[in-house]
């Protein structure tokens, strides 16, 4: 086991790699009532074509990944949930598009949860029936989904974005796609993506990190799992342009809702440099256009931008874009707005004090979020699948340039490569 | 020191309330202003923090005052506007990191509450108003939010259910006030109502974080520029509660949306002051609080109807809900489960694994609120509005304790009042 203290915050994180190859991590926090342990595999919903090395290549409908997720819940007893509520954990799962995360929240019987959570993830349970029952559930998701104005328009953005690339496909797939899904193909995605070598347990609260762990050694051991080759995922090369300028949509809400992002090459790197680039161009975008600036400030008397206005960067070693925008009622109008400021931006740079100011608000967010257990062991295991560390976040900003940010309003800020997604009342 | 740990005092009108800890790494602020919810002064008082949060004496550009938020470590600073029973309340809760952990002393606590007690008590002013740059902007801004509940149809299915339920009363009301009377207000009228409000409402502050009373009573002292004797003229009341007429009224209105949302109110004399409080809460578990409960396992596990289906239990006004996502063609076989589950309750048909189920998570549940700040002063807060304060150990007692009886007791006492259905445009 090993022991990483962090002195600054106050925060010690216990860590071991088991021989399965599944990585475990325990961050104790004193004085906490509450236990949250989260077990994620890193595969998601643009995982769609993959082989083990040397094995078949298999190429899977839209929307399993999250559809798998609903069905790891099911058991031969029953569904888990029930178990969970006997003792006293709540329990939820979620997936996005490079990651599945199962997870609980208990202030009781933390062992019998922890071994709880393993083992259900570890036991897939799936039937034909009980496979056709779920589509009726998920067919509900989708249509609820298809009925919300936030989602569609996100959703437009990054199929307008992205053509090749699965991460345009919705997590969800579609109602036609999943009635592809069959317990073969489950089967196919869990063996390949569930092994423990791709799988990483994360566990924070008022707990004893040793027993922890060592309670997951014996649980593993006693599991014979075999080693794994390698995963190999393939991405069909995405072109350099947008995919669509723009798309519309038509649906029942008060004002237009207009995204817009800028789309870049694959970053193509991992680890440090990965998260050093989201947190700068993260940085760069609350510089243009955070609630602070000029910027936002004209928009807002202009009633251009309402309250929910922002800009946000999602980046992997296989796709970089930017999302902005908000409510408005002149999508045009707000991006021209927004052009002028950045062009000149380019020309002028930020300004130091402004650079300063906003170095201080992330570290303060940053170190706002790590009161919440949930989000700690959220930002922990996105970070660790992308190579990075959260808790070497301080050190970045720390770190950060003016020179730097500058450099990624000129590279990010590409109005070549803008798509726009409006959805607006018939 | 009180039962909930939060030792108090009163500076002037604001009631103090701190706990100190050194478990978190910030600094928890919230500051509670409640006025009666009336027809007459819902508006102004809605858009009155919506104007407050756009700059202060000190601070009276907007990008001035957010700037000072960015040299506080971004300190998080926000407001929300809700009605609790008769009282529509404006909370302002600001979240600041620890000195401690920025490695230098910048009396972060200290310069949170000055910030807050300016933004409150010393608004930016023109003429000696309101400044009407701020009014026109934050009127506009409040009247898109008032038009944008159609975004989120679960939402408003929601809030419309419940304006049904209580189409007669002032808490029919939205809490940001209603549209036509916005047109009313200017930077002279919203700031007389502001004076007036802020003179009688009743305030609360809470401070969650390694501080100590007579510290935080100083700085309000210093800070707070609140005159007065020691009460505040407005004070939380309960109201009475009665569990209506058990005769449903059913209201069904079309929009263009795939997916229908039924929802169902109940009324109930139970509310959070009286003694049955906690087997109403153990019901609303056993009905639709949780994945194991009988609405999720029948209507989405069994009949795999609905993606969502669960019920709420509102203590303060007392009242139920349930809301399900569902087809629109199955809404006469939806009505029909949750109706079985319903009498299944009523007969006192609840299993011992769903009872104790129940009482496990609601265990968690209240266990859990000791690890934020922000959840012990909205629980310490629920005793104050209510005048009844309980522990969160002797609630826990309470819910261990339930037998079913006591549970069909309370399901016998929520008596059904409004179905409504949000539905397609092209019908069934």
């Amino acid at each position: 086991m090993e022991r990483i203290v962090y002195k600054h915050l106050q925060e010690t994180l216990y860590y071991e790699k088991l021989d399965n190859g599944l990585s475990v991590y325990v961050l104790p926090k004193e004085g906490f009532q509450k236990t949250y342990a989260t077990f994620s595999t890193r595969y998601g919903s643009v995982d769609n074509r993959f082989r083990v090395t040397g094995q078949d290549e298999h190429r899977v409908p839209d929307g399993i990944a999250h559809f798998l997720e609903h069905k790891v819940f099911e058991e031969p007893e029953g569904d888990v949930f029930l178990k969970f509520s006997t003792q006293g954990a709540s329990s939820n799962a979620f997936t996005s598009f490079d990651q599945t995360t199962y997870l609980f929240s208990a202030t009781e019987k933390i062992e019998e949860n922890l071994e709880t959570l393993v083992n259900f993830v570890q036991n897939p349970y799936f039937t034909d029936e009980n496979v056709e029952k779920e589509k009726g559930i998920i067919g509900q998701e989708i249509q609820m989904y298809q009925d919300n104005p936030d989602w569609r328009v996100y959703y437009g953005l990054i199929e307008a974005l992205y053509s090749v690339h699965p991460v345009h496909i919705d997590i969800a797939g579609t109602i036609e796609s999943i009635s592809e899904i069959t317990k073969e193909t489950l089967y196919a995605c869990y063996h390949t993506f569930y092994h423990p070598s791709n799988m990483l347990l994360f566990v924070v609260g008022g707990v004893d990190p040793e027993k922890v762990i060592a309670q997951v050694k014996a649980n593993q051991a006693a599991k014979n799992y075999g080693p794994q080759a390698e995963i190999e995922r393939f991405f069909d090369p995405e072109p350099e342009q947008v995919s669509q300028e723009r798309k519309e949509l038509n649906l029942p809400v008060s004002l237009p809702k207009c995204l817009f992002g800028f789309k870049e090459a694959a970053p193509k790197v991992d680890g440090p440099e990965l998260v050093k680039l989201d947190l700068t161009t993260e940085l760069m975008l609350d510089l243009l256009l955070g609630s602070s600036t000029p910027l936002y400030q004209k928009l807002y008397d202009e009633a251009l931008i309402t309250d929910g206005f922002g800009g946000d960067f999602r980046a992997t070693p296989e796709y970089a874009f930017s999302v902005i925008g908000g409510d408005t009622r002149d999508p045009e109008l707000l991006m021209d707005r927004i052009r002028e400021e950045s062009e000149r931006l380019s020309q002028s740079g930020f300004e130091a004090k402004a650079f300063e100011r906003a170095r201080k608000k992330k570290i303060g967010g940053y170190l706002r979020m790590l009161n919440s257990p949930e989000s700690i062991a959220h930002e922990f295991t996105r970070y660790k699948f992308r190579g990075g560390d959260l808790f070497a976040v301080l050190e970045i900003y720390e770190n950060m340039t003016l020179e730097e940010v500058n450099a990624r309003l000129r590279e990010h800020v590409r109005w070549d490569r803008r798509s726009v997604s409006v959805v607006k009342g018939a | 020191m009180s039962m909930t740990g939060f030792e108090r005092a009163a500076e002037g009108r604001i009631r103090i309330h701190v706990l100190p800890t050194k478990r978190f790494k910030t600094f928890a602020v919230s500051l509670y202003a409640g006025a009666s919810l009336q027809e007459e002064t819902v508006t102004p008082i809605a858009l009155t923090p919506f104007v407050l949060r756009r700059g202060s004496a000190a601070y009276p550009e907007t990008i001035l005052f957010r700037e000072r938020l960015e040299e506080l470590y971004g300190a998080g600073f926000g407001f929300d506007v809700y009605k609790r029973d008769g009282s529509q309340i404006v909370q302002f809760r600001m979240d600041t990191i620890n000195d401690a952990f920025v490695g230098k002393e910048e009396q972060l606590l200290g310069n949170s509450l000055a910030f807050l007690g300016e933004t409150l008590t010393r608004p930016a002013l023109e003429s000696g108003v309101f400044k009407s740059k701020f009014v026109d902007a934050e009127r506009d801004n409040v009247r898109k939010k008032l038009d944008a509940i159609i975004n989120n149809k679960a939402r408003y299915a929601g809030a419309r259910c419940v304006e049904e339920m209580f189409a007669g009363e002032s808490y029919r009301l939205n809490a940001l006030g209603k549209r036509e009377a916005l047109e009313h207000l200017d930077a002279s009228s919203l700031h007389e109502s502001y004076r007036k409000w802020l003179s009688e409402a009743v305030l609360d502050l809470y401070v969650v974080g390694d501080t100590t009373l007579a510290e935080v009573q100083g700085l309000v002292h210093k800070h707070f520029d609140i005159a007065g004797p020691g009460h505040s003229p407005y004070e939380y009341a309960r109201s009475a509660k009665s569990e209506g007429v058990g005769n449903p009224h059913i209201v069904k209105e079309t929009m263009d949306v795939s997916q229908g949302k039924l929802n169902i109110g109940f009324k109930t004399s139970i509310d959070y002051a009286d003694d049955r409080y906690a087997s109403a809460l153990v019901y609303n578990g056993v009905l639709g609080g949780y994945p194991h409960s009988k609405l999720f396992q029948n209507v989405r596990e069994k009949a795999s109807l609905a993606y969502y289906a669960s019920s709420q239990y509102e203590p303060h006004k007392a009242f139920g809900t349930i809301q399900s996502g569902i087809e629109i063609g199955n809404y006469e076989r939806a009505l029909e489960i949750i109706r079985v589950q319903l009498d299944a309750m009523k007969a006192g048909e609840i299993t011992e694994i769903e009872l104790s189920q129940t009482q496990a998570m609601l265990g968690n549940d209240l266990r859990e609120i000791r690890d934020s700040a922000f959840q012990m002063i909205h629980h310490d807060f629920g005793g104050r509005l209510s005048g009844r304060e309980r522990s969160v150990s002797e609630l826990l007692e309470q819910v261990e304790s339930m037998t079913a009886q006591q549970v069909a007791e309370a399901a016998q006492n929520f008596r059904l009042d409004t179905i409504y259905f949000l539905t397609g445009k092209e019908g069934e």
